[in-house]
């Protein structure tokens, strides 16, 4: 949780900042296995990696171009489906997963064009109905998606190699999740970043200033989309079953969560998010098993103190674990 | 930190994350304490049931452990609340399988959890028993380790159709389901009895789950002009088609799944619900007109839990008692390899809760196929049929 470096930074300077950045997680990660096991751990990271990327779609569209966005489980949702669908018909899983990508785009871009005439609340709401739509379009589909009864989805594979362990399921996200970040800085960095933010500081002076905010909204919601389409198309292959109702509101509040839980202006917000809503209700679940009988059997005892963690997060850190303990000011701004 | 022990912990960790690139080996010898894990629903929308089927496995195993064990062996049931949520139900098959060492998973709950773990326990080598799930393929295409004993919707609703429609002579039959897997399986259940008696299903209207009105599909039902509509729903929709039916003067049979067949429909129902039949695959445990066996272990349930048992709680503590029956048969040498090759031999007649006979052999791995037909009259279910083959 490192204060970002400025643009310009000589290299060396760079290349420090990202070991730094690096270092928490490589610890986290050694201890996660030592403690508890190496393929539960990797388990756990692959998820928080696959999530992560999602959490960087919210950053951009919530964070630096300032929308409401509330279905944004319907986009991880297309880009599953896409994924196992390609899969399912003999498409090579890294093909597929550019198609995953493509349909999450697609889909950020259908749901950004309410943001031509309707704005705040009123197009989160919008964002939310096109969520419903997308779930209930996957139920009725069921010659392709085999509707309500969900499908299994194969083992992620390249010419032959099959990511069927933890470790090549983690590494597998890992990637995804780097190449993503990278993707995301260079974007921020750009007259994109600078549109994005203008946008979300006030529309009506970026207007002035020559800048389309429904152009602009609109590709955010692509990124967010196709980051959220990539999200999707991990998923599916880690679960390795899919139906509709895993991708309901509960799972778009929970991506929402996750961004302001990390950190809704930084990048890095979008990994110590996915590690908080991943590793918090599994790490109160080993806790539950020390205590005494009739404790550790209280129903909900989980989400009851999940909620009480993300409060606390929430109270003493209002910007967000990657955002400092005060609220975010001009620091940070660019997100990186 | 000492230079070697830094050594020695980045070997172990080197080898520790060697292991994990290679699949899960089976954890087949069990020591002094067999550790049952079950990824369960405590908080979310089936909660109503996960928690006294967690509860009634709790009882057997503690019966169990009073007893001396398994052959000396204490049974723990390791629980997880996974809340419906296959994400969360990855994470927790994984805690169970690599750091609680589950020899088995037993009453695993709801399809997309089900469908996202049984891999997970299935390449670890571990036992996977008696899921909540319709899904077929928690026993098809047979899996030395994979074992199923609830009746599928199918199977039992197209016996329950057939019956009634060839008993009771409906002309125009209806469905109301449920728009999920579970709803799917009861209409090629209903579809497959109506086609056999050479008739066809007049009108179908579904539904998302959590609805709470459901006033637009009774009146499409009723516009239908049905005489007997089955129901895909699970206990507040079936008080709620029940009462909908009734308030707009609708006096029809409707017949529920086993999914509404519960003591909370009358409870919740009260009198709109009289009449009612369903599917029973386990009967209700009522307190009054109990036998002596059952009235005992009803006051020995309350005692422990301080509730009253429900049918769920009896599907969770006979679940248990199917797997303490097996483990004792197998003898002091466990393993889960022997183990399933007992089950495959094992036969469970009916017991004093009036469960059917499960029944296991190495070419089918579902223990039963069939329901018995009840009906609430006077505020209880009562059963008016045996089990229908």
């Amino acid at each position: 949780m490192s204060q970002p470096i400025r643009a310009g930074a000589p290299t060396g300077a760079r290349v420090a900042y990202t070991l730094r950045s690096l270092l928490p997680w490589v610890l986290i990660l050694a201890l996660a296995v030592a403690m508890l096991g190496a393929d539960y751990a990797l388990g756990k990271a692959t998820l928080v990696a696959t999530y992560a990327i999602a959490g960087l779609g919210v950053v951009i569209v919530v964070g630096q171009a300032g929308q409401i966005a509330l279905g944004q489980a319907a986009l991880v949702a297309l880009g599953a489906y896409a994924q196992a669908v390609l899969v399912r018909h003999g498409v090579p899983a890294v093909l597929a997963l550019l198609a995953g990508v493509a349909a999450g785009a697609l889909g950020g871009a259908l749901a950004s064009l309410p943001a031509r005439r309707l704005g705040g609340l009123y197009f989160g709401m919008s964002t939310l109905a096109f969520a419903l739509i997308v779930e209930e379009a996957l139920v009725r589909a069921e010659p392709l998606t085999h509707g309500s009864a969900g499908m299994t989805v194969a083992a992620f594979s390249i010419l032959g190699w099959r990511a069927d362990t933890t470790l090549a399921q983690a590494a597998v996200s890992l990637v995804a999740f780097a190449i993503a970040v990278f993707g995301c800085n260079r974007l921020l960095r750009s007259r994109h970043g600078r549109a994005w933010r203008a946008v979300r500081d006030d529309e009506v002076a970026a207007a002035a200033c020559g800048i389309a905010p429904a152009a602009v909204k609109m590709q955010a919601f692509v990124v967010g989309g196709a980051l959220s389409g990539l999200t999707g198309a991990l998923y599916a292959h880690w679960i390795g079953f899919i139906s509709p109702e895993q991708f309901g509101l509960v799972f778009s509040f929970e991506l929402l969560m996750l961004a302001f839980i990390g950190g809704a202006r930084r990048l890095a917000g979008a990994a110590w998010g996915a590690l908080v809503i991943v590793v918090i209700p599994q790490a109160i679940a080993i806790l539950r098993d020390l205590l005494p009988g009739d404790w550790a059997r209280a129903a909900g005892l989980e989400l009851v103190l999940f909620g009480a963690v993300i409060v606390a997060v929430v109270v003493l850190r209002p910007s967000g674990l990657a955002g400092g303990g005060a609220r975010d000011g001009a620091s940070g701004q660019n997100g990186a | 930190m000492h230079i070697p022990s830094v050594i020695r912990f980045v070997r172990g960790l080197v080898l520790a994350v060697t292991a994990a690139a290679l699949p899960a080996a089976a954890a087949d010898i069990v020591g002094d304490e067999i550790v049952v894990g079950t990824v369960s629903d405590l908080s979310g929308p089936i909660a109503l049931l996960g928690v006294p089927v967690r509860d009634g496995m709790l009882m057997r195993f503690d019966e169990a452990n009073a007893a001396g064990g398994v052959h000396g062996r204490r049974i723990r049931l390791v629980v997880e609340d996974a809340g419906y949520d296959p994400k969360r139900a990855v994470l927790a098959a994984r805690k169970l399988v690599q750091r609680d060492q589950a020899f088995a998973f037993i009453a695993n709950m709801g399809t997309p959890v089900v469908m996202a773990t049984m891999p997970i326990v299935l390449d670890a080598g571990r036992l996977h028993l008696f899921p909540f799930s319709p899904h077929s393929a928690t026993y098809e295409p047979l899996h030395p380790l994979k074992f199923q004993n609830f009746a599928p919707y199918q199977d039992y609703m197209e016996a329950a159709t057939r019956h009634m429609v060839r008993e009771r002579g409906y002309e125009r039959t209806c469905l109301l389901y449920q728009d999920d897997d579970y709803g799917l399986e009861v209409m090629k259940g209903v579809e497959k009895a109506l086609s056999g008696l050479d008739r066809e299903l007049i009108e179908r209207t579904s539904y998302k789950r959590g609805a709470t009105d459901l006033s637009s599909q009774i009146a499409r039902l009723r516009a239908a002009r049905c005489d007997f509509v089955v129901l895909a729903t699970v206990v507040r929709e079936t008080v709620a088609a029940m009462a909908e039916a009734r308030k707009i003067g609708w006096e029809l049979d409707m017949l529920v799944t086993a999914s509404g067949y519960s003591a909370q429909t009358h409870e919740l129902g009260g009198a709109a619900v009289e009449g009612l039949y369903g599917v029973s695959v386990l009967p209700h445990p009522y307190a009054e007109g109990a036998n002596g066996q059952l009235a005992a272990w009803i006051e020995r349930y309350r005692a422990r839990f301080n509730a009253e048992p429900n049918v769920w709680s009896v599907m969770g503590y006979t679940l248990a008692d199917l797997f303490v029956r097996t483990a004792e048969a197998t003898g002091p040498e466990l393993t889960v390899d022997a183990f399933a090759r007992t089950l495959e031999g094992m036969e469970f007649s009916r017991d004093y809760f009036g469960s059917p006979n499960y029944r296991f052999t190495p070419e089918d791995h579902l223990g039963n196929r069939h329901g018995r037909l009840a009906q609430i009259r006077n505020g209880r279910w009562e059963l008016i049929t045996d089990y229908l083959q």
